[in-house]
Order: structure tokens, then sequence, then C-alpha cells
């Protein structure tokens, strides 16, 4: 069944595809290579690395054999997947081209450009780099001046971690946080059977694994059901084991909920905004010294660059719904007051190659601008 | 302008379809051969059936292809974008009922609930990489459902027939599927998910807004329309009749406030009322009690009224001049 869509208007289209020409060429002169991934794409690795969330947004169809097929959404997947493909260790890249995203009311074909670094180990340097880039193609683009906002999500999950969280609560708070969620709520396990309703199991208190397990699959075998599906006994007991040493909170204390909210109010001035989180690390007992150089490093290859730094503003809640992103993140919006969605975006993902399949984590970064946010002066 | 009705071509939906307009008194009539997918009501001129699944009934009611038709509301749910831009729920009625539930393996003695099911997956990712998996045909549902339970750590594979048995068949770990009574999920060691029941589905009177909607189609349907409404009213009411002597007009009038009903057809010590069908026998206790000597209670076929609910219904979202 047909997804509404607004009307696909070729007004502009021209005057977009020539600010993206300015941009792209800006990108290629700096010696990264132009990439062209198909349009039409496997479903899968979309829906594997975001979730279904993305499926209402995508545009599907079916190849002939049935299998799930898409209109590229974005261009960092199709272009990691063809950079795995190549077999290189380091490579850049630069694309232009549309990009569909279906949304009622709305245009669903996009512009973009922009670029993709693979492989360099200097991850500080490569950041700025290609912040750098985007920022300086964008002003090619027409784009005006820009707020610019950024964030780091390996000093979000280093203080996450150092809290004691374990990781499935980390991708929790993670995820509620970057949808905007307020604490308590991302916090809040209310809902949850309480342990002490499993009745008999609460026996489980003082059990190890193998008790805990030895007990589930009898339980299971008295009360006759079968198991069915990939969830194992083992991995039930494992549950109830851990419910019983948290009771299924997130085991945070009062002090670790107060660092916690001290670390998400840190915001401002890249400068000052290290110097707070240096103080709640030491304050905290948080072990988060190496995520804290790495982006006290990356500000000073920003400022190197010729980057306002000072103007930049990072905040500790500025992070992506996206398991791959593994480090710096940043946007850029338009002063103009009425500039609600940013017209470059991007980030560091040194998680997603392997996600995708490769052997291991392999260091990536890179930037997209939306074309069709840029404002009409400056197409003209 | 011809009327289209969309009715289901197989299956107890087309026969409790048939029944429902049978009761009404409009006689469907399918084409001369069995393949002949047009057919038309008796007597009545100006409208056209179209026999189809109830999937593509949804399809061709969102494209105004059809003007009414008779589907399942979970079909509705699940296939059109914006429901109330394109189609009007005009009455459910009472058949095809089925609810679209999350069920999970019996085993899964630790998950009661949809925030115990966030957490598994969320603990089923991070211990496996690998998100849970979700067979269904209710794509959309489903996705809607689990954003609103904040369940993010899973994927859906598209099950075409059979759902249930994809987690003994190791293809998905959990199902959202139709079920009636549950005894297809619970032999396949399968549970309901407590807070886990998407829709309380049933077979619905939809109208859609996108169709030709011309004079001629407007008053076949306000025809057909009535004659539903009647044989409805018709079977949700018991006409009492009472030899009641006593029964003046303050009596009468009290007596059909008292058991919602309506009084009628009255003179030399008879009295009629038209009340509810469940309270018809406390009514003609109630009027034994008020000094009457004989009650009968029969039911109806038709009742026909100037206000016709169902096609109101229509016309008040559709011609707002009408």
């Amino acid at each position: 069944m047909g997804r509404p869509m607004g009307p696909i208007t070729s007004i502009g289209r021209e005057a977009r595809r020539a600010a993206g020409e300015r941009a792209f060429g800006y990108f290629r002169d700096a010696g990264f290579v132009h990439v062209e991934p198909a349009i039409l794409q496997s479903t899968a690795p979309f829906l594997d690395m975001s979730g279904e969330d993305v499926r209402g947004r995508l545009f599907l169809t079916a190849g002939p054999e049935g299998e799930e097929l898409c209109l590229r959404p974005d261009f960092t997947i199709p272009v990691c997947l063809l950079h795995l493909q190549s077999g290189a260790r380091e490579a850049r890249y630069a694309y232009l081209g549309p990009v569909f995203r279906a949304r009622a009311g709305a245009e669903g074909e996009l512009m973009q450009t922009g670029l993709e670094s693979f492989g360099r180990r200097d991850i500080e340097a490569a950041d700025a780099e290609i912040l750098g880039l985007a920022l300086e193609a964008a002003d090619a683009a027409g784009a005006g001046p820009l707020k610019v906002r950024i964030g780091d999500a390996r000093v979000f999950d280093g203080v996450i971690s150092a809290l004691g969280l374990p990781e499935y609560w980390r991708r929790r708070v993670r995820r509620g946080v970057a949808r905007g969620l307020p604490l308590e709520k991302v916090l809040d396990r209310g809902g949850l059977t309480p342990f002490s309703k499993a009745g008999v199991l609460a026996a489980l208190e003082r059990a190890d694994h193998d008790g805990a397990k030895a007990l589930v699959q009898d339980l299971l075998s008295i009360a006759g059901i079968s198991t069915v599906g990939g969830r194992s006994p083992s991995e039930i007991a494992d549950r109830f084991l851990e419910q019983a040493a948290s009771r299924g909170d997130s085991g945070l204390g009062a002090e670790q909920m107060h660092a916690l909210e001290r670390f998400l109010s840190i915001s401002g001035h890249p400068d000052a905004a290290a110097r707070a989180l240096r103080a709640l690390a030491k304050e905290a007992g948080l072990a988060i010294d190496k995520a804290l150089c790495s982006f006290e490093e990356r500000t000073g290859f920003l400022a190197a660059r010729g980057l306002a730094v000072d103007e930049f503003s990072y905040g500790a809640g500025f992070v992506r719904d996206l398991d791959y992103y593994t480090g710096f993140v940043f946007e850029a919006v338009s002063t103009d007051p009425a500039a609600l969605k940013p017209i470059l975006g991007g980030g560091r993902y040194d998680g997603l190659a392997h996600k995708l399949g490769a052997a291991q984590e392999t260091p990536a970064v890179g930037a997209a601008i939306w074309l069709d946010r840029l404002k009409a002066e400056a197409l003209s | 302008m011809t009327l289209v009705i969309a009715v289901p071509s197989k299956g107890r939906l087309q026969e409790n379809t048939y029944e429902y307009f049978a009761r009404a008194g409009l006689e469907i009539v399918q084409g001369r051969g069995v393949r002949d997918y047009r057919g038309s009501v008796a007597g009545l001129e100006g409208v056209e059936v179209a026999f189809l699944s109830a999937s593509e009934i949804v399809g061709q009611l969102a494209a105004g292809a059809a003007h009414i038709g008779v589907t399942g509301e979970d079909l509705v749910r699940e296939h059109v974008a914006d429901v109330d831009a394109k189609l009007i729920m005009l009455t459910p009625l009472g058949f095809g009922r089925a609810n679209v539930v999350v069920a999970a393996p019996q085993s899964w003695i630790d998950v009661r609930n949809m925030a115990d099911l966030e957490d598994v997956c969320a603990h089923y990712r991070a211990r496996r990489g690998a998100r849970m998996r979700v067979a269904t045909k209710y794509v959309n549902l489903t996705r809607r459902f689990f954003d609103e339970h904040a369940v993010t750590d899973y994927r859906i594979v598209e099950s075409l027939g059979a759902t249930e048995g994809a987690p003994a068949a190791g293809s998905a770990e959990l199902i959202v599927d139709i079920t009636t009574t549950g005894a297809t999920l619970t032999a396949n060691a399968l549970k309901i998910i407590e807070d886990g029941v998407i829709l309380r589905s049933e077979a619905n009177l939809v109208a859609a807004k996108r169709a030709d909607w011309s004079d001629g189609a407007r008053d076949a349907a306000r025809a057909i329309l009535s004659r539903l409404a009647a044989s409805e009213k018709a079977r949700r009411s018991r006409e009492v009749r009472a030899i009641w002597p006593e029964g003046n007009a303050q009596a009468v009038a009290e007596t059909a406030t008292k058991f919602g009903a309506t009084a009628e057809f009255s003179g030399s010590g008879a009295q009629a009322f038209l009340c509810p069908r469940p309270l018809a026998a406390e009514l003609a206790n109630y009027l034994l009690a008020q000094g009457a000597r004989r009650v009968v209670v029969q039911s109806v076929e038709q009742v026909f009224e100037t206000d016709n609910p169902l096609y109101n219904a229509l016309a008040s979202k559709m011609f707002a001049t009408d």
C-alpha cells in the first residue's frame, strides 16, 4: 500500500544540485574519492543497525526472489559496505546524490553530499579534519553562519560504565537520553514483574548459575512446559540471578544518581566543559581519563585547524540513538532563528564495520550535508 | 454512478457477512459462474457487489475504489496509514472477533508483561549481539505497539502463515499474531503477554472517504444503510405487548422511561413497547405487577426510524451540507 507522500517538485532541485557540486568538489579537492553506492539496497543492514524504528521511514520494495529491498535512506551504511568489500584498510570517500526517507506530507527524495574516512588511527586528528571539511564545504555551498554543537559518545559511555551500570543499561540510558526523556523516566523500571512475584524463584537468591539453571529446568518440567524458541533456560536463570542481585533496577545508589545528573547537566564551551568533566570524574571517582584526554586532544586539533572552537557548544547529553556511534558527534544549525534542523551532521562510528560483519572494529568518521535545508537565498 | 460494496469472498467472514445483509432483507447475488467476482443485491438498482479477500477490501476502500465494505479492524489498522483521512468505521458487526496479541514461549517464566519483554530484549541483544526476532504479518501494528512500550531491540521477521509455529521452528523468538481462543498459541507452547493485547478486532462496516460519492451512490448507500440499521435495531430490540386496561398515558410514559423503551400502538386496553432486548422479560414482569393481564414478547424484523445512525455516521463525516 502506498505511503502518503508530498508532491515531488523540481523547483530548486537544480540549484540544490549546484550547491551540492560546490561542496562535493571541495571534498574531492581534499583528496576524497568519489563513491557511488547503489540506490537500491538490501533492507537488512539498515534494520539491523537502526532497529525496526526506521522501517516506517524506508521506501520498501521486494526483489524477484522476495528479498526485502529499500531505497537508500542514507549513505553511511552503503559506503561502509562498499569499503568492506574493497578490502582496503584505509580510505577516504565523498558522495553526492539523493537519499530517500518516507515522511508524511513531505518530499521523500533528499539531496545529500558528504564524506567518510575509514582506517585512520589518529582518531582525534581525523575527527577534527572531518568536521572542518564539512563546515568549509557547507560554507562553499552557501550555508551561511552556523552554530556547531558537539558531543562525545565515548565520554558518555565511559561515565555510564564507570558508574557500574551493565552494558544493556548503558544502551538503555543512552537511548533514553538521545530521545530526550528525563532521567527518572529512563531509570524507572517500575513496570517489571517484581522478583518476589516469581515465588519459588526467590530461592535463587543464594544460588549459583548451575543451581539456578537446574531449578528453572525443573520448574519447566514440573509444569509440563516445553521450551521453544531461541532463549534457553540457562538465559532465563541468569536473568533471575541478575534480578536477585540488583532487584531489577539500575542498581544506582543516590550518590551515583547524583553524579549522573551532574554529568548530564554539563554543557557549553568545550574547554570549560572538559574542566567540569575532569572535576566530576575526580570527585565521583570515575575512571574516564582516556576518554577525556581524547576529548581535549580533539579540541586542540579543531582549534589548530582554525575552527571557532570558542563558539562551539558541548552537551553531555548530545548522543545519537545508534549503537555504532562510538565517539565524537556533531551537528551544525543555521544561526537563522527559523532554522530547526541541522544543515550538517556526523560523527565517529568505529562500531559500524564490525556490526556489518568485519572481523574487528574499524576507525571511521564521517559527515553529511543536507542540501535541502540550505536556505533559498543560498541557492540563488 | 454505481455504489460498490466490497464483501469477503470466502470463509466464515463471507458467511457472516451474507447473513448480516440477509437479516436486513438484502440478498447478495453472485454472478452466474462461481468464478464471477462481481455480483448485485437482489432488487436493488445501482448497487454492485465486489467479492474480494478481506485485505484487498481494505486496499480498495482506502483507494476509494469501493464505497462501503466489510473487513476486519486488524487489517484496517495494519494497512492504512491514516485511517481517519481515508475511512469511516461505521459500526462493528459482532462477528469475526479476534485479538492481535504479543505471544512469547511459555518457558519464559520471567516474562509476564511488556516491561519484562523490553528488559529481556535488551539483555538478549547485549548477550548475543543480535536482536530478538518477532514473527508477524502485522508489521505496522507491531512497530507502533513496541515503540509505545519502548521495546527497540527486536527485528521483525515477516510471516505469511502459521506464524505460531515460528518459535518452535527457530525462525523467531516471539510472535505477534491474531487469536480467538488462544488455543493455537497454547498448543504451540506460547503464552500471551499480559498487557500485550495490541487490538481487539472484529469485522466492521467501513465506508471510503475517497470514493466517488455521487448523488446516485449516496442514495443507494442511504437505502442500504437504512435497511441495515433497521435490522440491527430490530435485532437489539423486542416488542412487548400487553393487555393493560389500567395503562393510562402517564403510566405508559413512566414505564417507557424506566426501561429505555418506546411506547407504541395503543388502544382498547392494549399497549405495545419496543424495548432493549435484554430488558424484555423484566419489562413483561413489571407490566404484570402493574395490573396487565397478559404480556407477549416477540422479536421484530426491522425497525425503520427517521434517524438512521449508520447513514448519519457516513453523512456527518462526508457530506457536511447534506
